[in-house]
């Protein structure tokens, strides 16, 4: 046994010797980031945060957002036409897919088709469009079902799929266009992008490496290879970053570690303006059934205290104090020096005027199992509540069950907590969800809200055809919601990064540069790495 | 005249080991079929609609009733059955809605990387764990013997993700000596063969990638291998203390047989037994357990898919995970069960017997 003993260790003394002689991988043009699992590459299906961020390099859209202010500008098209319900799109002629096809009219429809078809992902943006027609090689026309604002926002996620690479590699399955090339687009890129996959393990990770070939060029300092990590642990990141092995985290790291990271000199990246968290009440419930109620709950809450729990450093948080149901910089947003407060007192004569009587009811606060901060949140409402006498009882929900509790208003708790984000930008996407009558009882909706003026706002925000008017809308929306209250206001979100000090994104440090678009910061044309 | 009554003896030796593979592989089937008709079922009791939750929570409701019907899961349990029945008579598990792809694309991707950890750290139960507790018996009541203990009792108490997290803290952040995460370093690619980065670096003849792959499994698979190791070391021990006690060791002694040779020769094969079954046990065990340390250590791993599958209740997923686990643990323990009849001649003879 001693003789075992000896060749295992002699084994493991050799093992690690012939390791250590091994370099480091050259950190020189790469850059490494994670985020969590899985990375879903087909752009029909994406709709993660990992997913836009391969999205948004490996493809390309008809238009992008513009940087450091609203509005959108054409990117793989060159201008767009509206009239009424039409909208006509010249494209670009000097672009070609990774495959060496040119770009024409008949890929942006296939893309459309594609889409639709399968119905995943965020595939019901396009659910008010009735299809697209290729009028000439690079002139596409969509024809809208009815007027929608949104529409031109809503392009920055059809990213434009090579047809020719998916019908070369149709798979199995019914009909004609069997799986749409399911199977394909999911281990493989087929885009216009500044990016191409080198390999994909939906688990692992995904490489890319640069397209020297992009249409619009790729600056010599971007990274070469890009290694997107999935489901890195907390503690890893935190290794990995601290010997140099890694670039940007995920926005997922606790508060603690990032504020432990930025202690060590990584930088801190941010990306605001798209959306907030909001706790929710169930407005068909008693007592929230009655706005003083909800007004005095809402008075009560401890803004600030809220902002201290996911504050990184003393300039950086996890968010910012909110001024209205809008986050700051979309339409109809307060100014961002109107930030809600706490008011006891003012609190205090809401629920004097409200029907109920702070004995008559126990209140049940929910948080979602999979976000552990919002028990933080959950303990500071109990606590803030109990100061008006009113008791509340909290309950730990996984995300899976909550979403089945909500689809009924009797089983849904009296109040939830969301993070709710604008997947395009646009505040359509933000509130429609959120607050029409239509759409009550999802995982977006548990308020249950029925109130026809909201109704009205969110279609006139809806079918505006002017910013101005459209700014009016959602400026009126978002005084009514803070008149009725069906949901505190938490604090608008803003996603923090920890990085290495060899990378430069000023898509997310430079204001006058972000999208104002969840993931398109992570853009890595325009990201710098140092050798 | 001489050989052949041996060569008899030798073909009745073998008929009973054969009965009792062929014995213990009908009862696995039994077992497995079991196992799918019972996991079916729970998984379908695990609160939440998978298709919604594999949708996305801005599905709207006509994609998630359109998705049910795709996967059946508008019709009863029973039918649910018959379809999974008749897709895996054709070897197909369905498609995962964690990864969009088919569940036996992912098994066939992950299986290996986890399988691989696990050989490794089920060697290093077997290298480090019985040595150990032959040694402290030996040693019985001495320092080396108590040390030994000590240690076998920190490995079992605390978990593996605990013993991962100090490794790491020790061996990867203060002593860079060993890599934080992955199988492989970034700049070896390995063309994949069998998927076991060792035995694919191997195959190529990439001595280099193979030294980096074992160098990157040292740590994870050691963490996983503690308990394991500590477990081994105090049951040999415990065992072997037993045996000591035994007449025919004493008899040994009395003929002036070296310790070292009354230890590995008399007191050691028939206290391997338990602490074979145990680290079968623990083997296949960690197919499933290996979660938290292939997390901490990005192990792209089954055990980490099988646990993410279960979050995001996706029914094909966890079906086909849990019945690789569990042929994984039905296969292991048959190759403990002859490997204990070949060790045990009283387990041998009773199958001649019945």
């Amino acid at each position: 046994m001693t003789t075992t003993l000896k060749t295992w260790g002699a084994a493991l003394l050799a093992a690690t010797t012939m390791a250590a002689a091994i370099p480091a991988a050259q950190a020189g043009g790469v850059l490494r980031l994670d985020e969590v699992a899985v990375g879903e590459l087909d752009p029909g299906k994406a709709s993660d945060y990992a997913d836009s961020i391969l999205m948004f390099n490996v493809y390309d859209t008809l238009v992008i957002p513009n940087q450091g202010g609203p509005g959108h500008q054409p990117h793989l098209a060159t201008s767009w036409e509206q009239d009424g319900t039409s909208v006509t799109f010249k494209l670009r002629d000097d672009v070609t897919f990774n495959s060496g096809n040119p770009l024409t009219a008949e890929d942006v429809v296939f893309s459309l088709e594609r889409m639709k078809t399968l119905g995943q992902g965020l595939s019901y943006l396009f659910g008010d469009v009735e299809g697209a027609e290729a009028l000439d090689e690079h002139t596409v026309r969509f024809d809208l079902a009815r007027p929608y604002a949104p529409f031109i926002a809503a392009l920055v996620r059809l990213p434009i799929i090579d047809k020719q690479a998916v019908m070369d590699n149709l798979g199995e399955g019914e009909g004609e266009m069997g799986d749409w090339g399911q199977a394909y687009l999911s281990a493989n890129s087929a885009g216009t992008g500044a990016y191409t996959v080198v390999s994909h393990n939906p688990q692992q990770e995904t490489v890319m490496e640069m397209n020297p070939d992009y249409f619009l060029g790729v600056p010599e300092a971007a990274p070469d290879t890009v290694r997107l990590r999935y489901g890195l642990e907390a503690a890893t990141v935190r290794t990995l970053i601290t010997q140099g092995e890694h670039d940007i985290a995920s926005q997922w790291l606790p508060p603690e570690v990032i504020k432990a990271l930025e202690a060590n000199g990584a930088q801190l990246f941010t990306e605001s303006g798209t959306g907030a968290f909001y706790v929710k009440m169930n407005t068909t419930k008693p007592p929230l059934d009655d706005v003083n109620c909800r007004l005095a709950l809402s008075k009560a809450f401890d803004y600030g205290a809220a902002l201290q729990m996911i504050a990184i450093t003393d300039q950086i948080a996890q968010g910012s104090a909110p001024t209205g149901a809008i986050p700051v910089g979309m339409f109809g947003a307060n100014p961002a020096d109107q930030t809600l407060g706490r008011d006891l007192d003012a609190a205090k004569q809401h629920l004097a005027d409200c029907q109920y009587s702070p004995e008559d009811f126990t209140l049940e606060i929910s948080w979602i199992a999979e976000v552990p901060i919002e028990e933080r949140f959950a303990l500071l409402m109990q606590a803030n509540f109990a100061e008006l006498g009113i008791r509340s009882e909290i309950t730990k929900l996984p995300w899976a069950l909550f979403s089945e509790q909500v689809s009924k208003p009797e089983n849904t708790p009296h109040i939830s907590q969301l993070f709710v984000n604008a997947v395009t930008g646009d505040p359509d996407t933000l509130l429609y969800g959120q607050y029409h009558s239509s759409t009550a009882g999802t995982w977006q909706s548990p308020e249950y809200l029925n109130d026809p003026e909201v109704d009205r706002h969110l279609e006139a925000g809806r079918t505006a055809q002017t910013p101005q008017a459209r700014e009016q809308a959602y400026s009126a929306l978002n005084e009514r919601l803070m008149e009725i209250a069906p949901t505190i206001y938490g604090y608008d979100r803003q996603s923090v990064f920890a990085a290495s000090s060899r990378v430069k994104a000023p898509a997310l440090t430079d204001p006058e540069a972000a999208f104002g678009l969840d993931g398109m910061g992570f853009s890595f044309r325009l990201m710098e790495v140092a050798d | 005249m001489v050989a052949q009554p041996a060569i008899v003896q030798r073909r009745d030796a073998m008929t009973p080991v054969l009965r009792l593979l062929a014995k213990r592989l009908a009862t696995s089937l039994i077992v497995l079929v079991g196992v799918s008709m019972l996991i079916f079922a729970i998984a379908r009791i695990i609160p939440g609609d998978p298709a919604r939750i594999a949708l996305g929570p801005n599905a709207t409701a006509e994609q998630i009733a359109a998705l049910r019907a795709q996967l059946h899961l508008d019709q009863s349990v029973f039918v649910q059955y018959g379809y999974f029945v008749a897709d895996v008579l054709r070897g197909d598990l369905g498609i995962s809605l964690y990864t969009n792809r088919p569940v036996t694309t992912d098994i066939a991707q992950f299986l290996p990387a986890t399988l691989e950890l696990i050989l490794v750290a089920g060697a290093m139960m077997i290298a480090f764990g019985l040595p150990l507790g032959i040694w402290s018996a030996r040693y019985k009541g001495k320092w080396a013997d108590n040390l030994i203990r000590l240690i076998s009792l920190l490995g079992v108490s605390a978990p593996s993700f605990v013993w991962a997290v100090i490794l790491m803290l020790l061996f990867a952040f203060y002593l860079p000596l060993f890599p934080i995460a992955g199988r492989i370093s970034d700049d070896i690619v390995v063309t994949p063969v069998t998927g076991f980065l060792m035995i694919d670096t191997l195959v190529a003849g990439n001595l280099r990638a193979f030294a980096d792959a074992a160098w990157h499994i040292a740590l994870p698979a050691f963490a996983l291998a503690l308990s394991g190791i500590g477990q081994a070391a105090r049951l040999t021990r415990a065992n072997m203390v037993e045996t000591y006690e035994r007449p025919y060791i004493e008899m040994a002694r009395s003929y002036g047989f070296s310790e070292r040779r009354i230890a590995n020769r008399y007191a050691f094969k028939p206290s391997l037994i338990p602490s074979l079954t145990i680290i079968g046990l623990d083997f296949a065990a960690m197919l499933g357990n290996a979660f938290l340390v292939e997390a901490i250590f990005a192990w792209p791993g089954l055990s980490r898919y099988g646990v993410e599958v279960i979050l995001r209740k996706d029914l094909n997923g966890i079906v086909g995970t849990v019945l690789i686990i569990s042929a994984t643990f039905l296969i292991v323990n048959i190759i403990v069960d002859l490997l204990i009849a070949f060790l045990n001649p009283r387990i041998r003879h009773s199958q001649r017997a019945s």
